[in-house]
Formats: C-alpha cells, sequence, structure tokens
C-alpha cells in the first residue's frame, strides 16, 4: 500500500512532462501489466478528476455547491447556468478579444522567433553565446518583476488600455526561440547545404526544410503559446480598465460574488467555457504534442 | 569580447528602434478607435467612466441600473466597467492615478475612502450636493463619508455584520431562538449547542479585522485616537474580544475558519448551511444566498452582534466618490449619476435584489422594502442594529495594519498558550510603527 501511494506521488510530480518516464518507472515496479494499467488509471483519474469536478458543478444549483459530503453529480442537470454566466457580462466582446490578442501574439511570436532560432542553430556569428545565453536567462524572470516599468513606460506612451498593451510585451518568447533552437539543431546540416547548392534562399529553406521538420515543436509551442495568454489573467487585469478590450479570464472572475455567498455553479459555468477551446485545440494536437518532446528527449 | 558587447548594444538598439516602429502604429490604430468615445463629444452629452467592485449577481444589479440610466439620460454615457472585489479595484485605481487615466466616477470599500480623500484625489461633494439631499442618506450610513470635513462619497452598497443563527438547532437545544444578546449568553449557548462527537460547534466566526473592530466597540473602545496619531486598542477594551474567543475555542465551542481574506468566509457560510454550526457572523449582503440554502433544511434568523458593555458594529460594503481630476461637467453629471442611483425607487431596488442595505430613508419607507421586511423579517435586523454602528478607520494604510492585526489575532487562536494581552500589545507595536512612519 505505502509502495503504491508513494508510486503515485513521485509520478505526479513528473507526468506532465514526460509520461514516458514514469511508465518505465513503473513497469519496474511493478509485477506485470495488469498493474501497470491499473496505477495509468489511477494516475489519469487524479488529473481528470479536478476537470469532472468542475463540469458537473457547472450543472448544479446553489445548494447543491455547498453541500457536505458533497454529491459528485447533480440531482437535476441545471443547463441554464451556462446561459446565465454567458448573459452575466459581454462575454462575446471578452471571446472575440481573447482570440484575436491570442492569435495576435502567436503570429508575431513566430515572426519573431523562427528566424532567431534558426540565427543561434545554424549560424555562426560573435557573441552568438552571450546573447543566447541571455535568452536562458530571459527564461527566469516572471512576468511579475517587469510588469511595472513595462506599466509605467506603457503609460507614458498612452498604451495602457489598447490591445498593444496585451500583445507587444509578449512579441517574442525565450521559451519559444529555445526550443526551436534545440529542435533546428537536430536537422542535419547536409540538407541546409544541399538546398544551398540548389540556390534556395534563406527564406525558402526556413519554408521548405526547417518548418516542415520542426513541425511538432512549432505546433507545441504554438499551443503552449495560446494557452498561456489564453489564460492569462494578471496581465490583462494590470493593462486594462475597459470591458472593450478585456478577455474571458478576467470576465470569469466577473462572476465571483465579493461580499456575499459565491455562485460556484455559476463561476464553474464560465471556466467550462474558457477551458473547452483548449481541451478541443488540445485532442487535436496531442499526437504532436507527445513526438515533439520525445523527439528532442532522444538528443 | 568588447567587440561583442558593441555587438549587443547595436542588436539591441536595433530591436528597440523597431519596437518603437510597432508601438507608433499601434498608437495610431487606437487613438483612431477611441476618438469617438472621448470624454465629451460634439453635441454637449458628457461620458463618464465608472468602476465598481461588486461582481456575481449583486454585479448584475448594478449592470441593469447603468442601463436605465443611460435609457433615461441622454446628456450622459456612463460606461461602467468591473474592476475586480475591493482591493483590485483600489489598486487599480491607484495605478491608473499615477498613469492620469483614472475614471470619474468609483466604488470605494468605506475604509479606502480615508486613502484617497486625504491624499486629494476625490473632489467635494458640497458643492454638487444640497444639505437636504445630504440629510437624505441614513445617519449611520455616512460616518465614512467625510475627509477633512469635506464631503467626497455617498453610501451606495453598504453592509454590517449580524448574527445569523440556526433558529430549529436553537429550539432542539431547549434555547430562544432569537438568538444569544450579550456575550455572557453567546458563551452559554455556544457551549450547549456543541456537539464534539459529531464535529458540531455552536460559533463560528472568520478572524477578521471586521469583527475585532466591532468587539472593541462593544467594550466601548476605539481603534485609533481622535488625532489617529495613537493606536487605542491597547487596553482591556481591546483584550475583551480576544479573551472570549480564545475561552471559547479552548471550550470546543467556537471554530476559527481556516483560509486567506474572504476564502474563511466561505468556510463558515459552508459550515452554516450544513449545520455544521449554530450561529455564525458575517456580512448582512450573505442573506440572499443563506436564505436560499437553508429553505427546506432549516429555520434561519438573524440578530445584533451579541453585546460586550453595550451594542456595537462596525459598517462596511463601499461609497460612491467622484474623482479630483475630472472636468466640471464631468463632476456635475457624476452628482446627477450619483443622486440618479440612490433616489427612492433605485436605491429600494438595489438593496432588494443584493441585500445591502437601503441607504436612504426614504427607501426604507418604500413600498417595496416594506413588502421585502413583511416576507423576510430577517432583512430588518441590518437596519434596526445601525444605530449602534461607528466609523470604520479611515487612516492612511490601514490595510496593511489590518494584515498585521489578523495575523496575530490567528496566532493567538492556533496556540492559545498566548495571551490575549501579548496577542494584542504586539499587534498594537506593529501598527504604532507603522503609523509613525507614515507620519
Amino acid at each position: 500500500m505505502a509502495t503504491s501511494l508513494e508510486k503515485i506521488r513521485s509520478s505526479k510530480v513528473i507526468l506532465p512532462k514526460e509520461s514516458h518516464w514514469i511508465r518505465k518507472l513503473i513497469k519496474t515496479l511493478s509485477m506485470g501489466k495488469g498493474i501497470e494499467n491499473i496505477s495509468l488509471v489511477v494516475l489519469s483519474l487524479l488529473f481528470i478528476f479536478p476537470f469532472l469536478w468542475m463540469a458537473t458543478t457547472s450543472f448544479k444549483t446553489l445548494p447543491e455547491t455547498m453541500l457536505f459530503p458533497p454529491a459528485l453529480f447533480p440531482k437535476e442537470w441545471m443547463f441554464e447556468n451556462y446561459g446565465e454566466a454567458w448573459r452575466s457580462g459581454p462575454f462575446p466582446t471578452y471571446l472575440l478579444n481573447s482570440i484575436f490578442i491570442a492569435i495576435a501574439i502567436i503570429i508575431l511570436q513566430f515572426a519573431v522567433i523562427i528566424p532567431a532560432a534558426y540565427a543561434f542553430a545554424k549560424k555562426q556569428f560573435k557573441g552568438s553565446n552571450v546573447l543566447f545565453g541571455l535568452i536562458l536567462l530571459g527564461l527566469m524572470i516572471p512576468t511579475q518583476v517587469t510588469f511595472l516599468p513595462i506599466y509605467l513606460l506603457f503609460s507614458k506612451m498612452g498604451l495602457i488600455n489598447t490591445p498593444a498593451a496585451l500583445i507587444l510585451p509578449f512579441a517574442s518568447s525565450s521559451f519559444g526561440i529555445f526550443l526551436l533552437t534545440q529542435n533546428f539543431k537536430q536537422i542535419p546540416n547536409e540538407i541546409i547545404e544541399a538546398a544551398k547548392l540548389d540556390k534556395a534562399s534563406e527564406f525558402q529553406i526556413i519554408l521548405k526544410i526547417l518548418l516542415p521538420i520542426a513541425k511538432p515543436a512549432i505546433l507545441t509551442f504554438a499551443l503552449f503559446s495560446f494557452i498561456a495568454h489564453w489564460n492569462d489573467y494578471f496581465w490583462v487585469l494590470t493593462m486594462t480598465n475597459s470591458d472593450a478590450i478585456r478577455t474571458l479570464p478576467v470576465g470569469i472572475v466577473n462572476l465571483k460574488d465579493t461580499e456575499s455567498i459565491k455562485s460556484w455553479h455559476i463561476i464553474m459555468a464560465g471556466n467550462m467555457i474558457l477551458v473547452a477551446p483548449i481541451l478541443f485545440i488540445y485532442t487535436l494536437a496531442s499526437k504532436h504534442i507527445k513526438s515533439a518532446f520525445t523527439y528532442s528527449g532522444i538528443k | 569580447m568588447k567587440k561583442s558587447k558593441k555587438l549587443i548594444a547595436g542588436i539591441l538598439s536595433i530591436v528597440m528602434a523597431g519596437t518603437l516602429l510597432l508601438t507608433g502604429c499601434s498608437t495610431a490604430a487606437s487613438n483612431a478607435n477611441q476618438a469617438p468615445q472621448g470624454d465629451s463629444s460634439t453635441n454637449g452629452s458628457v461620458t463618464l467612466d465608472f468602476w465598481y467592485a461588486v461582481g456575481g449577481r449583486n454585479g448584475e444589479g448594478v449592470q441593469k441600473l447603468i442601463k436605465d440610466f443611460n435609457d433615461s439620460h441622454p446628456n450622459i454615457v456612463v460606461k461602467a466597467t468591473y474592476q475586480g472585489d475591493y482591493y483590485a479595484n483600489a489598486t487599480k485605481l491607484q495605478a491608473a492615478l499615477v498613469s492620469g487615466n483614472q475614471p470619474d466616477v468609483v466604488m470605494l470599500e468605506i475604509a479606502q475612502v480615508g486613502q484617497f480623500g486625504n491624499s486629494g484625489a476625490l473632489a467635494d461633494l458640497g458643492q454638487t450636493f444640497s444639505k437636504e439631499e445630504i440629510g437624505k442618506y441614513q445617519e449611520g450610513l455616512m460616518k465614512n463619508s467625510f475627509v477633512n470635513n469635506k464631503l467626497v462619497a455617498i453610501p451606495f452598497n453598504r453592509s454590517t455584520p449580524i448574527l445569523y443563527v440556526n433558529k430549529t438547532m436553537l429550539k432542539n437545544a431547549g434555547l430562544d431562538p432569537a438568538g444569544p444578546k450579550n456575550w455572557d449568553e453567546l458563551r452559554e449557548y455556544a457551549k450547549r449547542l456543541s456537539n464534539k462527537e459529531k464535529d458540531i460547534y455552536g460559533f463560528e466566526t472568520p478572524i477578521d479585522i471586521w469583527f475585532y473592530e466591532a468587539g472593541v466597540f462593544q467594550q466601548g473602545g476605539k481603534i485609533f485616537s481622535d488625532d489617529e496619531k495613537q493606536v487605542a486598542f491597547k487596553d482591556e477594551a481591546g483584550y475583551g474580544i480576544v479573551k472570549l474567543w480564545q475561552d471559547m475555542v479552548k471550550e470546543g465551542s467556537m471554530k476559527t475558519p481556516p483560509g486567506q481574506d474572504y476564502n474563511a468566509w466561505d468556510v463558515s457560510t459552508n459550515d452554516f448551511v450544513n449545520q455544521k454550526v449554530a450561529m455564525i457572523q458575517v456580512s448582512t449582503a450573505t442573506l440572499g444566498g443563506l436564505l436560499k440554502s437553508a429553505e427546506g433544511k432549516f429555520e434561519l434568523g438573524t440578530a445584533f452582534l451579541p453585546a460586550g458593555k453595550q451594542f456595537g458594529v462596525p459598517t462596511g460594503g463601499a461609497n460612491l466618490a467622484v474623482l479630483q481630476k475630472s472636468s466640471e461637467a464631468e463632476k456635475k453629471a457624476a452628482a446627477e449619476f450619483i443622486k440618479w442611483l440612490t433616489n427612492k425607487d433605485n436605491a429600494a431596488f438595489f438593496s432588494e435584489w443584493s441585500g445591502y442595505m437601503p441607504v436612504t430613508q426614504e427607501a426604507v419607507e418604500s413600498d417595496k422594502i416594506k413588502a421585502l421586511y413583511d416576507k423576510y423579517p430577517q432583512y430588518k435586523t441590518a437596519l434596526d442594529q445601525l444605530k449602534h454602528a461607528q466609523a470604520r478607520p479611515m487612516i492612511k494604510g490601514y490595510r496593511e495594519m489590518q494584515v498585521k492585526i489578523q495575523d496575530e489575532l490567528k496566532k493567538a487562536m492556533i496556540d492559545t498558550t498566548i495571551t490575549p494581552e501579548q496577542a494584542v500589545n504586539s499587534a498594537a507595536q506593529q501598527v504604532q510603527d507603522l503609523l509613525n512612519k507614515s507620519k
């Protein structure tokens, strides 16, 4: 009992990154396939349960959300919770803003990080190591450190409460440059040289050779970036003052009462609306994400 | 090495130039977007930015009022935006005052009025409100409206702590279902209602500054001296409530809910709804939700917070204020907007909708509120209790001081070997240090 508990605990920490690793661990620890499967089911339940809880709560009535001991499923499925959440603010605006800002950020990011990663991976130039080091350093600086100077700068430039304040600070990404550089490095130089012999331009090399090979990494980064900015609450709340340019997460917090009882069923319905696109995109892209990480793992 | 440094500098400057170019474009674009929504357009109408801090159902009530106002006032356009809870809202206002994009009307939690009023950010409403209009508001709710003898805030969504009792549990224990009237009765009731085996407590209160203030007021004490230079709760009046709570915790008749800030309040209401505790003290704004949740399970009653030497409560909730930086036309429109929001019908509507108190006497006497009190007499308790209300401190930096006080009190509830004197003196010392620093 104690060992299986430990198994879960130790594997829980690693699972999001290296599910491959866990399987090995479990295999060595367990006797056969049966135990392995059971452990996997238990593990996946651990991760699915919060989502399930959110989903069922979103269909409950207010008294049911406060019940103790709690009931997992509602007695009556209250579909109108979704309508109530949707009507409680300018949600269509929030949704459009969320989509616009997330996509604008991703496009800008790719315009910056793909050439940068190509240069770091395949070009030799002075100071490339120093610059790459600087970019890695950027990975370690949290947003909370940069938001104050950026806020003051933007307020002087008159950019507070504009879409620019939500997009520009994220025009580049240290993580993206790092991930793509590592991926591009695995592409043999011979292929690029062969293309050069055929008089391919740098642009063509990127478009026709690098991108198709690094597709899993590109998709993974796009998804990571999308999730991060789709869910971003702190930055949007700080940089905006009006509903016209705010995004979904700020709208969801709007559902929370300050002084009175919190309507968890409505809040969870809002959360379901928030995570649904992410879950949908993830199911489409999950195959590529796995391969992106195993690919870079081989290196 | 030198060369590579030069190279870095070169690249950095190119990047910066690029960013400038990009931002240049987007400023132009956003300015174009904003042009039609400027402060005042040519046809003489005024646009007011209004920031508020109540979400959920209460926020919906605010939105409904705004829509009605805009429909009935062709010359004024109010753009209302929710800015998070009271604290997030105040932080946003502070940042906005620095960068110059502050709203025209703002909702301020009552203890925050002093901070913004003292710094000169709030407009003097004495010029736009007549004496008669000011007299309409309930006196008990006007105690956090004046800064340096100037009227800077008008009550809007106002609450006060009240005692909620599970009448069914009290009846079953052979107690008066009206609830305890003083501290001795509270202790006695809680003891008899507790049941260790079933994990049931008689009484539960968040260890929050609101209830500590109430406790000090009930002993006839004060939080600060009148000149606001000295801590004033370092005496018997300040120790009393801590001693009561500690005694009850030791007897196993009081539960202190875990959780930061409002999370602890949620634990209290949850325990109460699930009948794990028989009496709680939380905001009157919770009544609507509790009535709904208790329906069919138990009989819900409300009572004054039990008296120490006397009855005493702070009020809570938020006031509306107008910003000093707004133009004269905007200030005039803002006053009209606030007067409209708190007129008889609207004050009654919002009180019924939310459970906050009706802020004017005429709203109390309206048919709507009378009908509400007939149907749910529980709502009336908060109003009756108002005559015992005292002002909350409005000192600059009080939020930070609150946290110090709460931390010491929470410690004393977990480790009951800390005496009330030790806990309160330590908190008082820290608050005095902060006071001295801010002078």
